[in-house]
């Protein structure tokens, strides 16, 4: 095992896997930017190592500072958390190429699941479904109105090398879709000198739904269940659960049975998340394959009893995974709210700024609660970097209860100085929508409050 | 110390190269790649579509659908010495590709030489300089130790020309002898014969471990028409050496099949039954992974005027796994630039000339060209060879050089001396070395930089480069010196005469830029093969992989035990 180990990243995750650390005995390193210089969080780490200027660009996103930090440390392993360089190909075969084990996946992996096509090609392949669509760029209008005949409409027209949502069209019918072709070519070929054009299926009120994964270097592997993460504000997640409230208990099974074997199949290692879209019809397509710890994986610790954070640590020594499938169990109903100081009222404004208040209860129930955090009364909030201030995870016999654990300890926390979205999780806590289960990524439940019967735009 | 200091390297094209500038070099580069796919493409017809119609007649595949069938599926094939003979007329007669072509293929996941005849080219004869690309081809395999297959289907030399194909020194029969320092050396060599087989070329495949012949295939001496009572007998070449003869009864043969399908499984099989690539191995742990910046913007990068400078560690950047990069000597000798990068998880060592303006170690704070040689340089480059070979890096040289220093200073500093040295160390290694002349190739320095002559495995050339002692204009001024003064201006003040001088000046100019075409080094057998600088990458993938696939024949240190670690180590600043 490792004996010293660099988290190349801040704030909260820098924290939960510093955690991680020292559960197994490793001294956790930390690194920090100029803006984060003597924040109180940094006392989690053995030592720190100052990276660089406040923009992420000039310190958490430099790939060559923080192999030297790692250098200079003595740190034989390297945690990239989330975010940041945490799926950056090069920067991993940077820290192989010097010594340094990164805790993810092999570089390959990462560049393969990094890029759109092949990585669904490789999915499909390895057995998952994808949305109906076209396979191969498309020529001509024949090509694509015969494409949509096919799949059915509506239909998204998307750029191959497409982000971002640009280059991106939803046609209803044929009619639209020939007005789209051409302009959506015409957009790609502008936007990244590629003029390939791909047609899907557009789906509607689908639920994102993941299965988070642990593979070993020996051809080991176990799901530890699915997260649902369907409450989302432009693609940002804000509550996940597990179980998913969509599946039942033979959907749960197979799902993550056939993500594992998928991901076993193109030869995986370390942690990963596997994300699926739930149609309104109940089928899942394969959508990404995130190749990192994620943000969300507190409520699959709570729910199986295991330590992701640490298993994923004891991979990445080359050990093998300490558990079979059979052996992982799970346990009651967890549900997490990302807390971000941000101002729900006016648009979702980021408040930097210094926390004069800052208290999250631990001890309320029927259930239990963790919370995961780096910060305290007193802290500064930079403006720099993502403003997540601290992650609550309730975890109860029934999803009820964890509703209700959950809620209770949002109602009674008290966070001074910056806004944060603590009512919008209220209000969503609250409304019949989420509390019945039904829910889909189209909307927030119960937000916004006072509209509560109008669907929003998310 | 095993670690190899890889650093990224490079930046995106559009921070270094205005979108003019890269549009116009990428639409000077196509152009030039477009007469490139319209030449390989011609060459590929061979005699065109009547002769392939000849072939399938007799049931027989053409050469070209031999290969596709040989090589893996999805794999690319190598070929080289395509433009030999280019242009070339023996009467009315061309020889595409010199009627053979010779390629690195991959059969069961093994790196191959293939060299096959072109049926679809006066049924497979040998003209001039066809011996010569399949010696090439059989030494290419040589060096790296990896598999030839010999697909046969030669009715023998090209008669008319047979003066310049048979007695000289690497005349026909000098395959033979290649064939049996290929076996001596271990390396295997895998022969169907496919049909006509006469004559010396009779020799080709039987020193081969496995023959395997169709039932059109014969091999003989003599065919039935020089025979005394042949026709009396009604005796085909068939009865005489078919493989009712060699497989059954003289042994010349292994194997008999019904037809090109079989024979081609066999060899397939008979590749598969070899030891499997040590690539994996040889990586150290590492994956073959995609350069960071991507290959095809070289094209963007590389200005076609060889006047113009680009930044030369932007080429690196788009070759290299994942762009990460060790130089070595950095500070020193900065018109080149050399150190290690990973190609397909491989170590490489790669040099390569620095374009535009580089620091004056001899004259502090002042400037001077780079693409030329300077004492440290050749010094750096001497030791970067050196320690190569000594630790089993396979060496890439990359040119754009227009020669060495000159002048008094030049002199003075004994760039003769430390050339030779570099000389000597690339005359001797044993480590094999690849050599891209990437535009220019001029005067001693394509010599220093393991140019064709100081036998690099594969010498390739871009559609930019240009091969010569000196530059079309230097000769100019070298014809004319006489009539030259101190600043190369013409000397006289006589109209007529200074017209005259002008003019003979432009016609050597012209005459000597003709020759540079690299077509015509090509065709000449002055380098290996033309690539679009956007295939480099591909190549170097090949290069890396067959210099890896056989264990045991020559030195490869692991990390741990590398001189450059030592030389790193000592140049360093002590702080």
């Amino acid at each position: 095992m490792f004996q010293r180990l660099l988290v190349a990243n801040r704030g909260e995750v820098a924290v939960r896997i510093a955690r991680a650390c020292r559960t197994l005995g490793i001294a956790p390193i930390g690194v920090f930017s100029e803006a984060d210089r003597g924040a109180s969080w940094l006392s989690v780490f053995d030592e720190s190592v100052c990276i660089g200027p406040g923009p992420a660009s000039a310190s958490y996103l430099r790939a060559d500072r923080l192999v030297q930090a790692a250098l200079q440390t003595r740190a034989s392993a390297l945690h990239p958390g989330w975010g940041f360089l945490a799926e950056n190909a090069r920067f991993a075969g940077l820290c192989a190429q010097h010594g340094v084990t990164f805790v993810g996946p092999t570089p390959a992996l990462m560049d393969l699941m990094g890029t759109k096509t092949p990585a669904k090609r490789a999915m499909r392949a390895a057995g998952l479904a994808l949305i109906p669509g076209s396979d191969e760029p498309l020529a001509t209008l024949e090509e694509a109105l015969a494409c949509a005949r096919a799949i059915g409409y509506p239909v998204l027209v998307k750029a191959d090398a497409g982000g971002g949502g640009r280059g991106m069209r939803r046609c209803a019918d044929e009619g639209e879709l020939r007005e789209a072709f051409a302009a959506a070519r015409a957009e790609a070929e502008a936007a990244f000198g590629d003029g390939s054009v791909y047609l899907e299926r557009y789906l509607e009120r689908g639920r994102h739904v993941e299965v988070q994964l642990l593979c070993d270097a020996f051809g080991g592997g176990i799901h530890v269940g699915e997260r649902e993460c369907s409450v989302q504000r432009k693609h940002q997640k804000l509550i996940e659960e597990s179980p998913s409230p969509a599946l039942a208990p033979a959907e749960r099974a197979a799902l993550g049975a056939a993500a594992l074997r998928a991901a076993l199949a193109v030869g995986y290692t370390s942690a990963g998340t596997v994300e699926f879209l739930r149609a309104a019809d109940g089928n899942l397509y394969f959508m990404e394959m995130n190749t990192r710890l994620q943000v969300e994986h507190p409520v699959s610790e709570l729910v199986s009893g295991l330590d992701v954070a640490a298993l994923q640590i004891r991979i990445a020594a080359n050990e093998r995974l300490p558990l079979a499938q059979a052996a992982v169990r799970f346990q009651g109903h967890a549900i997490e709210a990302r807390i971000n100081a941000e101002d729900p009222e006016r648009g979702f404004q980021p408040t930097p700024g210094t926390l004069r208040a800052f208290a999250l209860p631990t001890d309320l129930g029927p259930g239990t609660l963790r919370v995961d955090t780096h910060l305290c009364e007193g802290d500064e909030i930079p403006p720099h970097y993502d403003s997540l201030l601290a992650k609550v995870i309730a975890h109860a016999d029934t999803r009820a209860a964890a509703i209700e654990t959950l809620a209770r300890a949002l109602g009674a926390a008290r966070i001074e100085g910056v806004a944060t979205t603590i009512p919008l999780h209220l209000a969503v806590l609250a409304s019949e929508d989420f509390r019945s289960g039904q829910y889909d990524t189209g909307s927030i439940p119960g937000w916004p409050p006072a509209r509560a019967k109008t669907r929003v735009k998310a | 110390m095993a670690r190899i200091p890889l650093v990224p390297l490079g930046r995106p094209l559009d921070a270094f190269l205005g979108g003019v500038e890269a549009a116009r070099n990428r639409e000077q580069a196509g152009a030039r790649e477009q007469r490139l796919g319209v030449e390989r493409q011609a060459v590929r017809a061979g005699w065109g579509p009547e002769y392939e119609a000849r072939v399938h007649e007799k049931e027989k595949l053409t050469t070209r659908e031999r290969l596709a069938r040989l090589q893996d599926p999805g794999s690319r094939l190598f070929e080289v010495g395509t433009f030999v003979n280019h242009g070339r007329k023996f009467g009315k007669q061309s020889s595409p590709a010199a009627g053979v072509i010779t390629a690195f293929a991959r059969i069961a996941g093994r790196w191959t030489m293939v060299i096959a005849n072109d049926n679809t080219v006066a049924s497979g004869a040998w003209w001039p300089l066809t011996p010569e690309k399949i010696e090439r081809a059989q030494e290419m395999a040589l060096r790296l130790r990896i598999p030839v297959v010999y697909l046969v289907d030669c009715s023998g030399l090209y008669l008319p020309e047979q003066a310049h194909s048979f007695p000289g020194r690497t005349g026909a029969g000098h395959i033979f002898k290649k064939n049996a320092l290929l076996s001596s050396a271990g390396v295997p060599q895998i022969a169907g014969v496919f049909g006509d087989c006469i004559a010396g070329g009779g020799y080709m495949p039987i020193i081969s471990d496995r023959v395997i012949m169709t039932e059109q295939a014969y091999m003989v001496i003599a065919g039935a028409a020089l025979i005394k009572g042949a026709k009396a007998q009604h005796l085909s070449s068939l009865d005489i050496g078919g493989p009712e003869v060699h497989v059954a009864q003289s042994g010349c043969a292994d194997e008999r099949v019904p037809d090109d399908e079989h024979a081609l499984a066999v060899i397939r099989r008979e590749i598969e039954k070899l030891p499997t690539s040590a690539v994996a191995y040889y990586r150290h742990g590492a994956e073959a992974l995609a350069p960071h910046f991507a290959p095809e913007e070289l094209a963007a990068l590389v200005p076609d005027d060889h006047r113009h400078a680009y930044p030369a560690e932007e080429v690196l950047a788009r070759l290299v796994d994942q762009s990460l990069f060790w130089e070595l000597h950095p500070e020193r000798g900065r018109e080149t630039i050399t150190g290690i990068g990973r190609v397909n998880g491989l170590y490489l060592g790669f040099v390569i000339n620095r374009q535009g303006l580089v620091d004056d170690p001899e004259h502090h704070g002042k400037k001077k060209p780079a693409g030329i040689l300077y004492q440290e340089g050749i010094a750096k480059l001497a030791a970067f060879s050196r320690a190569c070979d000594a630790d089993g890096i396979p060496l890439v040289w990359l040119q754009d050089i227009s020669g060495f220093d000159i002048g008094v200073e030049a002199e003075r500093l004994g760039l003769l001396g430390y050339g030779s040295s570099l000389i000597y160390a690339n005359s001797t290694n044993a480590v094999p070395m690849f050599t891209v002349l990437l535009r220019k190739a001029s005067g001693a320095g394509y010599y220093a930089m393991a140019g064709l002559p100081y036998e690099p495995v594969v010498q390739l050339s871009t559609p930019l480069t240009r091969q010569a002692v000196m530059e079309g204009r230097t000769l100019a001024i070298a014809t004319y010196n006489t009539n030259l003064d101190d600043e190369f201006e013409i000397a006289t003040t006589d109209p007529a005469e200074r017209a005259k001088i002008a003019e003979g000046m432009r016609t050597v100019e012209k005459r000597i830029e003709g020759d540079m075409d690299p077509y015509q080094a090509a065709a000449r057998m002055d380098t290996d093969e033309i690539v679009a600088l956007g295939e480099l990458r591909a190549w170097l993938e090949l290069f890396a992989e067959a210099a890896y696939q056989s264990t045991g024949h020559r030195r490869v240190k692991n990390p741990r035990i590398w001189s450059l670690h030592d030389l790193a180590v000592l140049a360093r600043e002590r702080g």
